[in-house]
C-alpha cells in the first residue's frame, strides 16, 4: 500500500442478493485530491461510493467481498461504523437539509457526539459555513428553516453539515445535478478549495464537470472500472477504446 | 484513523437496551391476542370441561333453545340464530346501499356534493354505538310498533335495521377507497371505447375494485356480528324462541353477554364466557372463510 | 335499453346516498331534539344522583318588575301541570311550580331572582350551598307541604319572619361525574396505550427485517383490530377484574380499552413513520449518528403530526366505547377516588339511563355533548394535518 492513498481498494465484489454490482474493482484513491468516477447511468458509480462510508449497509440483502481500506484499515472488518462516518462525510444527489433551522443542520452531527457547549457549537457553525462559501448569505437566518433556502444554497448547506464533523474525506454523489448553472459553478469552484483540506470523491455525469474539477478519474461501465488515471491523460490520451468512445460520445 | 469498536461504551449499551425495548412493545400485541384468547376460552370452555361437576353438557347449550338461569336451561341455539340472521340482513340491505353511496361520492358526484357527503360518512362512523340504540329505540321501534302484528316494535327488523346503518359508514369507507385506487387508465379505456359512465362503473370499475370492496363488507360483517350496545335496546332480548318472521324478538349471542354479566355468578356466568367463545368462534370462521376466498379470487 | 338501465343504476345510486345522508340527519336531529332539553349549567355540574339538603336563608322582600319568571321552566323528568303557571314568592325572591308524576305533585323552583338570599342559603353545618333553580321543595320550617297547593305555600310563606328553612332536593340529573370519569379513562388508556404502540411502530417500521417474527406480530395486530369490544370486555372481566383482582375499576376499564387502542395506534403512527423521507435517514446516517439518535431527533419529530392525529382520533374512539367498559368499569356514578375505584364513563351511563331508566331524553342530551365533542376532536385532527402537510415536504 502506497502513502498518499487515503482509500485502498482490491478485488471489490458487491451483489444486491444475485445481482452482481460491482465487479473485481481495484482502484486508489490519493489524499487530498479530487477523484472523479464517471461513465453511464447504472453501471456501479454510486454503489461503489457509498461502499466508502458502508452506506450499503442500509440497504436489504447487500453482500460485500473484497477490500476497502482506509489510511490501512479494512473497512469492513470489525470497526466502529460510526465513527467511519464521521471520517467519511457524504453529500447527496438532492439536497437533503433536515427541516430544521440551519443552524440546527449544521450542529447536527456535532450534537450526535456529544458537543453541548454552545460557544463551541456557534463556533462550529461559523466555522463550517465559511468553508462552505455560504456564511455571507445565511448568517442573519441561522435561525430560520433550511428548507427556505434555494436548491444550490441547501447543497451548500449539507457540505457545510458534513465538513462540521470534521471529516478527512468528503464523497458527493452527483451533487449538482439537482442544480442550475450558476448554483452548480459555485459548488465546483468551493469543490476547488475543499481539497486543500480533504480528500474528495465525486460522482458525476457531467463528464465536462469531471474535466473541470477532479485530478484523477476513474471510468465505470457496466460495475468494473474500465480504465482509471489521472484526468487529464483519461481525457486526452485514453488507453481502452471504451474510454475513448464515451469520452467522445459515442454512447452514454 | 482509529477506528476501534467499543462494544461496552454507554452509548452502545444504550442502543441496544432501546432496540430491545421496542421489540417487546411491538410483542404486547401478540400476547394481548394470546392472552385474550386463552383467558376467554379457559373460562368459557370450564362447563363443558369432563371434571366439572357443576358444568353443562355442550349439546345441550349448543342445541337449546330457551336460555331460563333459573330452571338451569342455558340453550343458545337460537341467539345464534337471531345473530346470524341478522347480520345477514343488514348485509342485504347494507352492502348495496353502502356500495352505491360510494360509487356516488367517487364517480358521480360534483366535487362540491361529494365534499358533504364523505364528512357525513365520517361523521357517522364516530358516532357511539349506544347511541345508535337511542335512536332506534326511539325512533325505529316506535315506527315498527305501528305496524307490526305482535304490537311491539323490539324485533329481528329492528335489529337488522339498525345494524345496516352501522355497518354502513365501514362499507362506504372501503368501497370508496378500493374505487378511487382503481387506475384512470380503466375508465379512460372504457369510455374512449364509448361505454356510458354506469357502464364504466359497473362493468370495470367494481370488478377492478372488488377485493377493497369486499374486505369492507367482510369488516362489515365483523362489525355487525359483533354489536352489543346497539342491538341490546331495540332486539327485544326473550328467553325463547328460535325467530321466525322478521316480527319476532332476538337475542344476539352479544346481547346475552352483556345482559346479564352484571349479576351472573358461577357457572352461569361461565356459559356467558362460553357465548362469548361461540362468537369468538363464528368470527373467525367467518374472517379465515371469507380471506380464503379473497386469496382463491386473486388468484 | 342501455338508457334505461342506466337511468335505473343512477337512480338506485342517488337512492342511496340519499338514504345515508338522510339516516345520519336523522340521527342526529333526534338525538338534538330530545336532548337539548336538558341541556343548561346544571346538567353539566351536578351528579345524577338526588341530593337533598336543609337550607337556610332569611325572608327577602323582592319585587319583580315584570312577569317575564313565567316563561321560564326547568327540565323534570315529570310533567309540568299544564293548568298552573308558576307562582311568584316576593320572601323567597323565586316562583315555584307544580310538577305532577303520576298522582303526586312535586313543587320545583322554577325561577330564582339574582338578588334573592336563597342564593346563598346555608346547610345545617354553616357552607353556602344555595337554592337554584329545578331544586324540589319537600318541606317549609319543619312542614311538608307535599299536599298542599300553592297559594298555600305562598301563606305559609308569608307569614314566617326572619328565617326561612326550606328541605330541598337537587334533583341531580347531571353528568358531572361521568364527564370526570371520561376524563381519567382517556388520560390513563393514552398513557398506557400510546407509548407502546409508538415504540411498537417504531420497531415495525425502523428495526424489523422480513420474516416471521414480523409476520406474526402484524397479524397480532390484524386480529386485535377484528374483534369485537363485547370479547374485550370478558377478557378485561377474567383477566383484569377477576383474575389480578382489581374488581370492577377505573384501571381495569383503562388497561382493556388501551389494547383495544393499540392496533389504531400502531398503524397510524407506523403511517406516519413511513412518510418520513429515506433522505432524512441516509443523511442522518451519513453523518455518523446511531439509528437512536435518528429515530429520536429526525424521525419522531418529523412523524409527530402523524402520532397526534392518531392519538387524537382515539381520544373519540375511547368516548365511544361502552361495551368493553360497561364490563370492566362499571356503571356507578361517582367521582372516583383512586385507580380502582369503578365509574361509569359518558357513554355507559348514556347506556344506564336509556335501558334502565327508559330516559331517552337524558341519553341523547349525553348524545349531544359525546356528538360534539367527536366532531371538535375530528376537526383539530384534520387541521393538525392540513398544517404540518403544508409545512414540511
Amino acid at each position: 500500500m502506497v502513502d498518499n492513498n487515503k482509500f485502498y481498494i482490491k478485488d471489490l465484489n458487491l451483489y444486491y442478493d444475485t445481482l452482481r454490482a460491482l465487479k473485481d474493482v481495484n482502484l486508489q484513491i490519493k489524499s487530498n485530491k479530487v477523484t472523479a468516477f464517471i461513465g453511464p447511468s447504472g453501471c456501479g458509480k454510486s454503489t461503489l461510493i457509498r461502499c466508502l462510508n458502508r452506506m450499503n449497509d442500509l440497504i436489504e440483502g447487500v453482500k460485500i467481498n473484497g477490500l476497502v481500506a482506509i489510511d490501512n484499515t479494512d473497512i469492513y472488518g470489525d470497526i466502529d461504523v460510526i465513527t467511519l462516518r464521521t471520517k467519511v462525510g457524504m453529500v447527496f444527489q438532492k439536497p437533503n437539509p433536515f427541516p430544521m433551522s440551519c443552524y440546527d443542520n449544521i450542529a447536527y452531527g456535532p450534537r450526535c457526539q456529544g458537543v453541548k457547549s454552545k460557544t463551541d457549537i456557534d463556533a462550529i457553525v461559523e466555522k463550517s459555513l465559511k468553508q462552505a462559501a455560504l456564511w455571507d448569505e445565511v448568517k442573519d437566518r441561522l435561525n430560520k428553516s433550511a428548507l427556505g433556502l434555494s436548491g444550490g444554497q441547501q447543497q451548500r448547506l449539507c457540505i457545510a453539515r458534513a465538513i462540521a464533523m470534521e471529516p478527512e474525506v468528503i464523497l458527493m454523489d452527483e451533487p449538482t445535478s439537482a442544480l442550475d448553472p450558476i448554483a452548480t459553478a459555485k459548488i465546483e469552484e468551493l469543490i476547488e478549495n475543499l481539497k486543500k483540506s480533504y480528500t474528495i470523491v465525486i460522482v458525476t455525469h457531467s463528464m465536462q464537470q469531471a474535466a473541470r474539477i477532479s485530478d484523477n478519474t476513474a471510468f465505470f461501465l457496466s460495475g468494473e472500472i474500465i480504465e482509471s488515471d489521472t484526468t487529464s491523460n483519461i481525457f486526452t490520451n485514453p488507453i481502452n477504446k471504451k474510454t475513448e468512445d464515451y469520452i467522445t460520445g459515442r454512447f452514454g | 484513523m482509529n477506528l476501534t469498536k467499543n462494544n461496552r461504551t454507554d452509548k452502545n449499551r444504550k442502543e441496544t437496551f432501546f432496540k430491545y425495548l421496542f421489540l417487546f412493545c411491538a410483542f404486547v400485541a401478540v400476547i394481548s391476542v394470546f392472552a385474550i384468547t386463552f383467558f376467554v376460552f379457559a373460562r368459557g370452555l370450564k362447563p363443558f370441561m369432563p371434571w366439572n361437576d357443576s358444568g353443562y353438557s355442550l349439546i345441550d347449550f349448543l342445541s337449546g333453545v330457551e336460555w331460563r338461569p333459573g330452571s338451569d336451561k342455558f340453550g343458545i341455539l337460537y341467539m345464534i340464530i337471531g345473530s346470524l340472521l341478522a347480520t345477514i340482513g343488514a348485509i342485504t340491505i347494507g352492502v348495496p346501499i353502502g356500495l352505491f353511496t360510494a360509487v356516488f361520492i367517487a364517480e358521480l358526484a360534483p366535487k362540491k356534493i361529494a365534499n358533504i357527503v364523505r364528512p357525513a360518512v365520517e361523521l357517522l362512523a364516530g358516532i357511539p354505538s349506544i347511541l345508535y340504540g337511542v335512536f332506534g329505540l326511539g325512533m325505529i321501534v316506535k315506527i315498527l310498533t305501528k305496524y307490526s302484528p305482535n304490537a311491539q316494535g323490539q324485533s329481528l327488523l329492528a335489529t337488522i335495521l339498525v345494524l345496516t346503518i352501522m355497518i354502513l359508514p365501514t362499507v362506504i369507507t372501503m368501497s370508496e377507497t378500493a374505487i378511487r385506487a382503481v387506475p384512470s387508465c380503466y375508465r379512460d379505456g372504457s369510455l374512449a371505447l364509448g361505454a356510458s359512465k354506469i357502464q364504466t362503473v359497473f362493468k370495470v370499475i367494481i370488478p377492478a375494485a372488488k377485493s377493497g370492496i369486499f374486505a369492507g363488507v367482510v369488516l362489515g360483517i365483523g362489525r355487525a356480528i359483533g354489536e352489543t350496545m346497539a342491538v341490546m335496546l331495540v332486539s327485544g332480548n326473550p328467553i325463547a324462541g328460535i325467530p321466525t318472521s322478521l316480527w319476532d324478538r332476538v337475542r344476539p349471542l352479544t346481547t346475552n353477554i352483556a345482559l346479564e354479566m352484571g349479576y351472573a355468578s358461577g357457572t352461569h356466568q361461565d356459559l356467558l364466557f362460553s357465548t362469548g367463545v361461540v362468537l369468538f368462534i363464528f368470527i373467525m370462521i367467518i374472517n379465515l372463510a371469507l380471506n380464503k376466498l379473497v386469496h382463491n379470487k386473486i388468484k | 335499453m342501455r338508457k334505461a338501465k342506466d337511468y335505473l343504476a343512477k337512480i338506485l345510486i342517488y337512492l342511496s346516498s340519499f338514504i345515508t345522508v338522510g339516516v345520519l340527519l336523522a340521527i342526529i336531529a333526534y338525538i338534538f331534539i330530545n336532548g337539548i332539553g336538558l341541556i343548561n349549567w346544571s346538567f353539566f355540574t351536578n351528579e345524577y344522583n338526588d341530593k337533598t339538603y336543609y337550607l337556610q336563608f332569611e325572608a327577602n322582600k323582592l319585587q319583580l318588575s315584570d312577569n317575564s319568571y313565567k316563561d321560564n321552566i326547568p327540565y323534570t323528568r315529570n310533567v309540568i301541570n299544564n293548568d298552573s303557571e308558576p307562582l311568584y314568592i316576593e320572601e323567597l325572591g323565586g316562583a315555584i311550580i307544580e310538577s305532577k308524576k303520576g298522582s303526586d305533585i312535586e313543587f320545583i323552583i322554577s325561577y330564582v331572582e339574582k338578588s334573592s338570599s336563597m342564593l346563598e342559603a346555608k346547610d345545617r353545618r354553616g357552607e353556602i350551598v344555595g337554592i337554584k333553580e329545578g331544586y324540589i321543595i319537600r318541606s317549609i320550617n319543619g312542614e311538608n307541604i307535599e299536599d298542599k297547593n300553592l297559594e298555600e305555600i305562598s301563606n305559609i310563606v308569608g307569614d314566617i319572619q326572619g328565617n326561612i328553612e326550606l328541605k330541598v332536593t337537587n334533583p341531580g340529573n347531571g353528568v358531572f361525574t361521568n364527564i370526570i370519569t371520561t376524563l381519567y379513562m382517556i388520560l390513563l388508556s393514552l398513557s398506557i396505550a400510546t407509548p407502546i404502540g409508538i415504540l411498537a411502530a417504531i420497531y415495525l417500521v425502523e428495526y424489523a427485517r422480513p420474516g416471521k417474527l414480523v409476520s406474526t406480530i402484524r397479524f397480532a395486530t390484524e386480529s386485535l383490530a377484528g374483534i369485537p369490544s363485547i370479547i374485550y370486555g370478558l377478557f378485561g372481566m377474567a383477566f383484569f377484574v377477576v383474575f389480578l383482582k382489581f374488581s370492577l375499576s377505573l384501571l381495569a376499564g383503562a388497561l382493556t380499552i388501551s389494547i383495544i387502542l393499540l392496533p389504531v395506534i400502531i398503524r397510524s403512527t407506523e403511517e406516519a413513520l413511513k412518510a418520513v423521507p429515506d433522505s432524512y435517514r441516509e443523511a442522518s446516517y451519513g453523518l455518523g449518528a446511531t439509528k437512536l439518535q435518528t429515530i429520536s431527533k429526525i424521525i419522531i419529530p418529523s412523524a409527530m403530526p402523524g402520532i397526534l392525529v392518531a392519538v387524537i382520533l382515539s381520544i373519540g374512539r375511547i368516548i365511544g366505547e361502552s361495551a368493553a367498559l360497561l364490563l370492566t368499569a362499571g356503571t356507578v356514578s361517582k367521582i372516583p377516588e383512586n385507580l380502582f375505584s369503578s365509574g361509569g364513563t359518558l357513554t355507559v351511563q348514556a347506556y344506564y339511563v336509556a335501558k334502565e331508566e327508559a330516559n331517552i331524553e337524558m341519553a341523547c342530551a349525553i348524545g349531544i355533548v359525546v356528538i360534539l365533542l367527536i366532531i371538535i376532536l375530528n376537526l383539530i385532527a384534520k387541521l393538525i394535518s392540513k398544517i404540518f402537510n403544508k409545512a414540511n415536504y
